[in-house]
């Protein structure tokens, strides 16, 4: 990861300033702190609890369908399978929201390797693809312009990530 | 040099913009499919089934059912190509079971959310091709 270093050392300064308060920013402030952090914010500590309680509620319903289905109803039997495959997805959805706020978070602070940008959401790895081509010496002459042309990336970045895609936090 | 990498970023924009796209018009379908049968179901359905006529009630209920499974994946799908928080995520999800609100959430996240990705996203090589050139 050499080509992303001239990105962290352009504007180690501006980024802070240019934070926007969300804890994604605080992370890239304070990068001597663990990534995983985030977990047990109490923001995140409401969402897991809810998606603990939707999870076995979920399988409790499926439970619920089951002996309905047992005593005569036929129609629970559709319910029956439903129920337990909506928890299956909440628990995968869950596990993969986790793994996507990692490596956006990793992204803005330590980098990742190019074949990790490949399974990457696509906006995380546009930015990262464009940085590593523009930091690149063979691409531009100048060292100076490649450097500043990775700086904007990474503004181009910040704020497309923050203010608008990300949006409720 | 400059030119060829041009030319490099605008296809590769263009063609992750049209995941996104793709990404969009299959959650719109889903959302509108599932959100007329969910109308059906309970403005139709359940007064029949009160009235003393169950069937459609219940054969639309399954169909909801399974209809609101591919409307999960699809819109899941979106939400990680727009890279949504898990607020509007869990809101997009659940708009699916309730009457009427698929309609108001699909017009809530394409304001929000799509138009200014969609936006956004060309606008996003601007400023590193400019000062490239």
């Amino acid at each position: 990861m050499e080509n992303a270093a001239p990105i962290e050392g352009a504007a180690p300064t501006d980024g802070t300033d240019l934070a926007d308060g969300t804890d994604l920013a605080a992370a890239a402030a304070a990068p001597s702190g663990p990534v995983w952090r985030f977990l047990v914010a109490p923001r995140w500590l409401g969402w897991h609890l809810l998606m603990v309680v939707s999870f076995w509620g979920m399988l409790w319903l499926g439970d619920w369908q089951l002996h309905r289905a047992l005593s005569g109803n036929a129609l629970s039997w559709a319910y029956t399978f439903e129920w337990p495959l909506f928890a299956g997805f909440a628990v995968v959805f869950w596990a993969k929201t986790i793994r996507d706020e990692f490596r956006l978070k990793r992204g803005e602070t330590l980098g990742a390797s190019s074949e990790d940008a490949e399974s990457l959401p696509f906006g995380v790895g546009m930015v990262r693809a464009r940085a590593a081509q523009s930091a690149t010496p063979a691409d531009d002459e100048d060292p100076e312009l490649s450097a500043y042309n990775a700086y904007l990336t990474r503004l181009n970045a910040e704020v497309k990530n923050h203010g608008r895609w990300h949006g409720l936090r | 040099m400059a030119g060829g990498t041009d030319c490099d970023k605008r296809s590769f924009d263009d063609q992750e913009m049209k995941v996104v796209e793709t990404a969009v018009l299959r959650y719109r379908v889903m959302a509108y499919i599932t959100g007329v049968v969910l109308v059906f179901l309970c403005f139709v359905g359940i007064p029949l089934q009160i009235a003393g006529h169950p069937a459609i009630a219940n054969n639309v209920g399954v169909v909801h059912g399974i209809l609101y499974i591919i409307y999960l994946v699809f819109a899941w799908i979106l939400s990680r190509k727009l890279q949504l928080a898990n607020k509007p995520t869990v809101i997009m999800l659940l708009a699916g079971t309730v009457p009427i609100m698929t309609f108001i959430v699909e017009r809530w996240i394409t304001r929000r959310f799509i138009s200014p990705a969609l936006a956004g996203q060309a606008k996003a090589a601007e400023p590193v091709s400019r000062s490239a050139r």
